[in-house]
């Protein structure tokens, strides 16, 4: 289809100009005298500094029955210090500018902190007041608590979050920290207590166990000195590594449909697990996964969204759970979970899932293209200095390979070994990890316009639950 | 209505020494350039002067839908090409639909920079030479299922359709918000979209900021090749007028008694217009009502009284008709919201009565600070926030100069903002009572649903 008013010159497509090298930053790595583990990472412009703490506290060592005990513990080290009631401290806090936040998740700990750099060694000073001298008020835990409890069913009446929960729950046995919510469930939250998260704290916060990560615009900024004066008075014992032990994963390919009547859309996720980034095999497997389900143009969308129309977006990608440093005889416990998420109109629940196992299939048939090898490491290569412009996104990434026992140099050297990967590699790594016949499919939606047709495609035994 | 404060028509320093330099093409596209070689990336924005506020009943939801169109091809990019071009690249891109614009971008590595320009070019000069049938059938049934997921699949999704449709009343412009309704997105014809494209895709309709690690001069010549040839607007009608009184003049008030996890309590109230500073006041009044974990709400639901969960506020700026400021409290365990809306308004007549103390105003402007430092640290915040003051203010050089305002207002003009608008004649009352799935159902037409409060503002990603 032509139109008359198109009256513009036409040029033809530009070649690109000469590129600027850019490398991911490796950071300086330092101590303090107690213990703590210290990297910088200087950038230019960056006004607003992000820091990272990173607790060596993965959610195993947690006590039995008490899931939740550390989210809560790390949302308590800011209500209430040695020298601040819970109030003062987020007022001072936010009168520097200054966002605080504090979660525990299945690998480690972690609080994030950012600032302007003009009030960096105010909010450093709290920071390290929160760490060191957390009075966790039994008033303040029992609300925090009662806020806990208040959050699960939001949580839960959120399609995606009860998919999550959902999966974890199939994938691993119950007795696995992994198969239960991070934050805890109803019944082991309501068993916490503040004298429960004194002794925790107690048993796992200190610096010796602790990495700070320090990204930003240092020009002028005496860190060591700054340091000194703030985290450097945070002191404890020495620390024992943490326990991790290695989780084994039921994958057993089937359905299982939480059932909300009525929906107007379902919800899936479908997944199993894979490995960690200590892996020799992570490249080739982002690579393989970006091309199945990355971005909207990856086969994924290319069906359902852009032909079909049955949803605003699929995406597979792959999220590490667990990931100790390796063994010395190779024998690496991390894990990972492996999954392609979204959400569909109810009617076309099944059609959509058909052409899900379809492009899994089409693709173990066939393998990767070239081009789509070619388009997709340039793109996870070439868009590197745009995901990392800020200094919370460069922390971000230096605490995850703190956290996922990683070298300094981790993702710098990624990049190097995608731009090396080739389409064999990549497919046969994208093919290991969504096998048609052993995937676990989470379906929240209205199980009775929707399961005869799931069943009908032979995907697995079908299942309905509630709640 | 606007006010110039510290408005300088020279260009000048932004924080940490930015500038931006702006000039027309002689077909009317404004062009804002913005140098910084910081980082090999460069931003390309570009805001059209257009949104849900143009639509016509019975078309709601035509600006967000066309958004999408925008993506499917042009004269000389077949199909997914604009996508496939710039992520590529090693760029990405997105489009986001407001009631007052529509905008692109594309942050690109600083040696794509031209692709990116011609890629906007392309589909501002030639959209109409690819637009078909099948592409408006595919991405209306796409914009359907986003607005299942996100407005009407999850709790309280519809809140904010819902208060928006409140504080403005049938008829006005703002009534609706960019998503639309099903029925509407339906009946989008294809003619409806061309004629949607050829009143309002035109360079004298738009502003194009590119920032980042560019040569202005080269920019410049690129922008000039690409984008001069096309032609100016035909058919562009002003938006219908959005003027209203200051306040509601009384309480609107619904309940809803839906399945949802728990009670909730929200609230709307006409704002002052964006670029006022009296918007800027009633920003900070909100502030230090309910943004950060030391406001008043906060402290008072949440941390003394316990009856709520959440306490959020936010203000959606709007210049072509009153702001939006918005109230969203889910309350705790067994709390009745009675007793939490008897909190809430002591707390409001508080703040009418009494500015705020010295201690309180930092806190809400050093977070009001941050936040601008927070999306002038990007290229692409850059870009957008100059494209925004550009298109609803008139001149880019404002986002460089917005935060000394918003430093610049007093305590006793935030209290009189409270005092003119934080007042219970001026809100619409959302509330939600529980029902469970045995109960009978609430009124007709209802079901579960809940917006991402933090993206209120816009209508969709691409």
């Amino acid at each position: 289809m032509t139109d008359a008013a198109v009256t513009m010159d036409f040029h033809p497509q530009p070649a690109p100009g000469q590129p600027t090298p850019w490398t991911f930053p490796v950071p300086e790595r330092g101590a303090l005298a107690s213990g703590l583990t210290v990297l910088r990472c200087h950038r230019p412009g960056q006004q607003v500094v992000a820091v990272q703490i990173c607790l060596d506290m993965p959610l195993e060592a947690e006590p039995d029955g008490l899931d939740g005990i550390a989210a809560i513990m790390m949302s308590a080290l800011s209500e209430g210090t040695s020298k601040h009631t819970a109030e003062d401290f987020a007022a001072e806090m936010e009168r520097c500018g200054a966002t605080l936040d504090a979660s525990a998740d299945y690998p480690g700990a972690r609080v994030s902190l950012e600032v302007p750099v003009s009030r960096l060694p105010k909010a450093l000073g709290l920071l390290a007041e929160a760490l060191h001298t957390p009075a966790f008020p039994s008033s303040e835990i029992g609300r925090l608590v009662r806020n806990r409890l208040d959050e699960i069913p939001l949580e839960m009446a959120n399609p995606g979050r009860r998919a999550a929960r959902q999966l974890a729950q199939e994938l691993f046995p119950a007795s696995a920290r992994l198969s239960r919510p991070r934050a805890g469930t109803e019944d082991t939250v309501a068993r916490i207590e503040a004298a429960g998260v004194r002794a925790f704290y107690q048993a796992h916060v200190r610096p010796a166990a602790a990495t700070a990560v320090v990204v930003g615009d240092l020009t002028g900024v005496r860190l060591d000195a700054v340091l000194a004066g703030t985290l450097g008075g945070w002191t404890g014992d020495a620390a024992e590594p943490a326990p991790m032990p290695p989780v084994t994963a039921d994958d057993t390919g089937r359905v299982v449909i939480v059932d909300r009547p009525d929906a107007v859309q379902t919800q899936l996720l479908i997944g199993r697990t894979g490995p960690d980034r200590h892996d020799r095999v992570w490249p080739a497997l982002v690579l393989g996964t970006y091309c199945l389900g990355g971005t909207l143009t990856s086969r994924l969308d290319r069906v359902l969204r852009e032909e079909k129309g049955y949803t605003y977006g699929v995406r597979a990608f792959q999220r590490v759970l667990q990931s100790p440093a390796p063994h010395a005889a190779g024998r690496a416990t991390g894990v990972s979970v492996l999954a392609i998420s979204g959400s569909v109109d109810t009617a076309s629940t099944g059609p959509a899932l058909d052409d899900v196992w379809t492009v899994l299939r089409t693709l173990a048939a066939e393998g990767l293209t070239e081009t789509e090898r070619d388009t997709a490491v340039q793109n996870l290569v070439g868009i590197a200095p745009l995901e990392y412009e800020r200094a919370a996104s460069v922390a971000g990434t230096l605490a995850d390979q703190v956290e996922q026992d990683l070298p300094d140099d981790y993702q710098a050297q990624l990049y190097a070994r995608l731009a090396e990967t080739g389409t064999a590699e990549a497919t046969a790594a994208v093919i290991a990890a969504f096998p048609d016949s052993r995937l676990v499919t989470i379906l929240v939606g209205d199980a009775s316009q929707i399961k005869a047709p799931v069943k009908a495609l032979g995907i697995g035994d079908v299942e309905v639950v509630t709640g | 209505m606007y006010t110039p404060v510290g408005h300088m028509a020279t260009r000048q320093a932004g924080p940490g020494g930015l500038t931006a330099s702006e000039h027309r093409l002689d077909n009317g596209l404004r062009v804002v350039l913005s140098g910084d070689h910081l980082n090999p990336v460069a931003a390309v924005c570009l805001w059209y002067d257009v949104g849900s506020r143009y639509e016509v009943k019975g078309r709601t939801g035509l600006a967000h839908l066309f958004e999408h169109l925008m993506f499917q091809g042009s004269a000389q990019v077949k199909g997914n090409g604009h996508f496939e071009l710039v992520q590529g690249a090693g760029g990405s891109l997105n489009g986001t639909t407001s009631f007052e614009r529509t905008s692109y971008f594309e942050i690109m590595p600083a040696h794509q920079l031209e692709l990116a320009l011609w890629l906007e070019a392309d589909r501002m000069g030639s959209l109409l030479a690819a637009l078909d049938e099948e592409s408006l059938q595919n991405q209306r049934d796409v914009v359907k299922n986003e607005r299942r997921q996100r407005y009407d699949n999850v709790p309280y999704g519809t809140a904010f359709e819902r208060m928006t449709a409140l504080a403005y009343p049938e008829g006005h412009p703002y009534h609706h918000i960019p998503i639309g309704s099903m029925a509407d997105l339906d009946a989008v014809t294809l003619d409806d979209a061309r004629a949607f494209f050829r009143a309002n895709y035109a360079p004298d309709n738009a502003v194009l900021a590119v920032v980042g690690d560019i040569d202005p001069e080269q920019t410049r010549r690129w922008v000039e090749k690409y984008f001069g040839s096309i032609p100016s607007c035909d058919g562009k009608v002003p938006p219908r007028d959005g003027t209203l009184p200051d306040i509601i003049g009384a309480e609107l008030r619904v309940e809803i008694r839906e399945e949802v996890p728990a009670r909730a309590l929200m609230a709307a109230y006409r704002m002052p217009r964006d670029g006022t500073r009296e918007c800027d006041a009633a920003g900070l009044a909100l502030t230090v009502l309910g943004d950060g974990m030391a406001s008043r709400l906060f402290s008072r639901l949440v941390r003394r009284d316990r009856t709520a969960v959440t306490a959020d506020v936010g203000l959606v700026r709007l210049a072509g008709a009153p702001s939006l400021g918005w109230l969203d409290v889910k309350a705790s365990g067994g709390a009745e919201i009675p007793q939490i809306e008897a909190a809430i308004d002591e707390e409001l007549a508080r703040l009418r009565a009494e500015a705020p103390g010295a201690e309180e105003m930092e806190r809400a402007q050093a977070l009001v600070e941050r936040g601008w430092l927070d999306r002038l640290d990007t290229v692409a915040g850059r870009a957008d926030e100059l494209c925004r003051h550009a298109v609803l203010f008139g001149d880019p050089q404002l986002a460089f100069t917005a935060v000394n305002r918003i430093l610049d207002v007093t305590a006793e003009e935030v209290r009189a903002a409270a005092a003119a608008r934080l007042r219970p004649d001026n809100r619409a009352v959302l509330v939600y009572e529980r029902v469970t799935s045995q109960d009978a159902a609430g009124p007709a037409g209802d079901q579960a649903s809940g917006a991402d409060e933090n993206d209120m503002r816009d209508g969709a990603g691409r």
